[in-house]
């Protein structure tokens, strides 16, 4: 059963208030990297973080900056995951 | 060929002997050495059109590109020094780089340019789909129809090796960020050395993870151009990207800070599978990288040997540890560069037994030319040798402010800063930058700021604050203003908000009390 897009983003928007931004607002298609608001190091901690959430495990070569550059594409990848049967729970 | 001088010199002589070789590589693009030459004379035509001269300062404010690469070396054709700013910078750390080195003409990405004053600037070469402001007063060029027209090479500024070649902008103990004043000589020489001791042929291909606006980083550039080998522009350091460049462009060569290697050990699995055989050599500097992270990269990466080293962009490199001593531990920084003498001296200026902790002193032609602007600081940092002969002025030696020491057997090792410097993620930041930062919020009336031991990070920033009366700020509001206005590795990790912070009787913040109480 795939995890709604909607769910992740929600997520993913708490995480980087509470680890990264604070109270700023951070539209969905916001350049996450490309402004550099996420450190590498900051990301791998996120994945940890998405992989516990919803039980999906990330490949090391999924965690590239084209899956990373937004809120919208973390919750595309994380979607995708429970959908192809790749996660856990 | 011609003697090496100049960073244009290294450029020339590469492009003679093979113009077709590719130089740079980005993407799924590749330039040859001939492009580069060829680029770097169109726009050294442009910016003498637009009125540069000998010893003026260029500002370079864009991501990692090809465009980055030409730059630099068009202003060195032209006969001035290039300035790198670190494109995760904000406008007002941007800004006071811009007026510090009194930059006047700059190259740079239009989303960056567009959130600075135009008004400080004669003009500017963009990189983008339109000028970043209307009017402002300067002159606006597009870079992409500079670098579409070709330059006869005929233009070139004759200077010498002692001529200022680039500022390089890092954090000292104390205050803003302060420029180091590089000649060519040093880059050139640095190169010379650096290409030496891990013996970089034109057969490399060596992957530019680190920003430009580092003396480590612009390193990459310069040994490649050096040897005529291959340099890869990479911008993303994350798992995925990393390992498949590493792969894809079968890299020999990987320069890199302590944060980076956890980031390739993610890939550990397919490291063990399918091992990196063409990977000849890592270099670490910038700190230590921790004792296990060093075993895991040795078991990770068989085919591959680990250059510990030390530097400090005042002198740019002053040691390295040559992979087969790597069994000294993670502390072992090795011995001197060649062509440097490495002293360790006590407080008095006599040198250090064995064992014994002192300050790392270095002599050699990578020594800069000082601290832009600031003879002060210039003049703490860069003194006379000790050891100058008789009846001769004395040539000036880096005052490094590490605390090292020496085995028996002549290896140093690093026991720590003296002072109040703070090193994250392989970032020189200063206490007053951070602090600086949160007062300008307007909220808060006094903020401390120091580093505390970190794994991953090497330290990081805590800062705590006082508010001012009548204002009532969040931590969560202090963080968010600091990430809009600073670049990632200037945001405190911990942030704490204190109403009576501890005084001195001199009536300053009592620092370390403050420390003491919060780096638990």
């Amino acid at each position: 059963m795939a995890v709604e897009l909607e769910v992740v983003a929600k997520e993913v928007r708490g995480w980087l208030r509470h680890n990264v931004v604070g109270e700023r607002q951070i539209p969905d298609d916001y350049g996450l990297i490309d402004e550099g608001l996420l450190t590498s190091l900051q990301t791998v901690e996120l994945v940890l973080f998405l992989e516990e959430k919803f039980g999906v495990s990330i490949d090391e070569d999924e965690v590239s900056e084209d899956n990373f550059r937004s809120i919208s594409a973390i919750a595309a990848l994380v979607s995708s995951k429970k959908e192809s049967g790749d996660g856990a729970a | 060929m011609r003697p090496e001088f100049t960073l244009h010199d290294l450029l020339s002589n590469s492009t003679e002997r093979d113009p077709g070789k590719a130089a740079i590589m980005e993407g799924a693009a590749s330039y040859t050495y001939a492009d580069l030459s060829a680029s770097a004379d169109a726009l050294c035509e442009a910016l003498l059109r637009e009125g540069v001269r000998r010893g003026d300062r260029v500002g370079i404010y864009m991501e990692k590109s090809w465009e980055s690469v030409v730059a630099m070396l068009a202003v060195s054709r032209a006969g001035a020094a290039f300035v790198n700013i670190n494109p995760l910078l904000k406008a007002p750390q941007a800004q006071h780089i811009i007026g510090d080195a009194g930059i006047q003409v700059m190259v740079g990405d239009l989303n960056k340019l567009s959130s600075l004053d135009p008004s400080t600037f004669r003009s500017v070469f963009y990189r983008g789909a339109a000028a970043p402001w209307q009017g402002g007063g300067c002159s606006v060029l597009a870079l992409d129809g500079v670098l579409a027209g070709s330059g006869d090479g005929g233009a070139a500024v004759a200077v010498t090796e002692l001529d200022l070649a680039a500022i390089i902008y890092t954090s000292g103990s104390t205050g803003l960020p302060k420029g180091v004043a590089v000649s060519h000589r040093n880059l050139v020489a640095g190169a010379q050395i650096v290409s030496t001791y891990v013996e970089n042929t034109s057969g490399d291909r060596i992957l530019s993870v680190l920003p430009f606006s580092f003396d480590y980083g612009l390193s990459q550039l310069t040994t490649a151009l050096r040897v005529g080998a291959t340099l890869v522009l990479q911008r993303s350091s994350l798992p995925g990207d990393l390992l498949r460049s590493l792969r894809q462009h079968r890299i020999t060569g990987l320069a890199g800070v302590p944060p980076l290697w956890p980031l390739l050990l993610q890939s550990r699995d397919s490291l063990r599978d399918e091992p990196l055989t063409e990977l000849r050599y890592i270099t670490n500097s910038g700190g230590r990288i921790p004792g296990p992270q060093l075993e895991e990269l040795r078991s990770c990466l068989p085919h591959t040997g680990i250059y510990l080293m030390y530097g400090l962009t005042e002198a740019f490199r002053s040691t390295y540890l040559p992979p087969e001593e790597i069994g000294r531990g993670p502390d072992c920084i090795g011995k001197a560069i060649p062509d440097t003498d490495i002293w360790i001296l006590d407080a008095s200026g006599h040198e250090c037994t064995s064992g014994e902790a002192g300050e790392l002193v270095h002599r050699g032609p990578t020594v800069a030319l000082g601290y832009w602007g600031n003879r002060e600081a210039t003049e703490a940092v860069f003194r006379p040798s000790p050891v100058s002969p008789l009846g001769l002025n004395a040539e000036k030696v880096v005052h490094s402010g590490d605390l090292v020491r020496r085995d028996d057997n002549g290896y140093l090792y690093f026991v720590g800063r003296r002072d109040e410097l703070i090193k994250t993620q392989g970032y020189r930041v200063s206490p007053t930058e951070v602090e600086e930062l949160l007062v300008s919020s307007g909220k808060v009336r006094e903020a401390c700021a120091f580093g505390v031991a970190d794994a991953e990070l090497g330290q990081q920033i805590v800062a705590v604050v006082s508010l001012k009366e009548g204002h009532n700020a969040t931590v969560e509001e202090l963080r968010a203003f600091c990430v809009e206005n600073a670049p990632p590795y200037l945001v405190p990790r911990a942030l704490c908000i204190h109403d009576d912070l501890p005084k001195a009787p001199s009536g300053k913040l009592d620092r370390q009390a403050i420390k003491n109480a919060y780096s638990a």
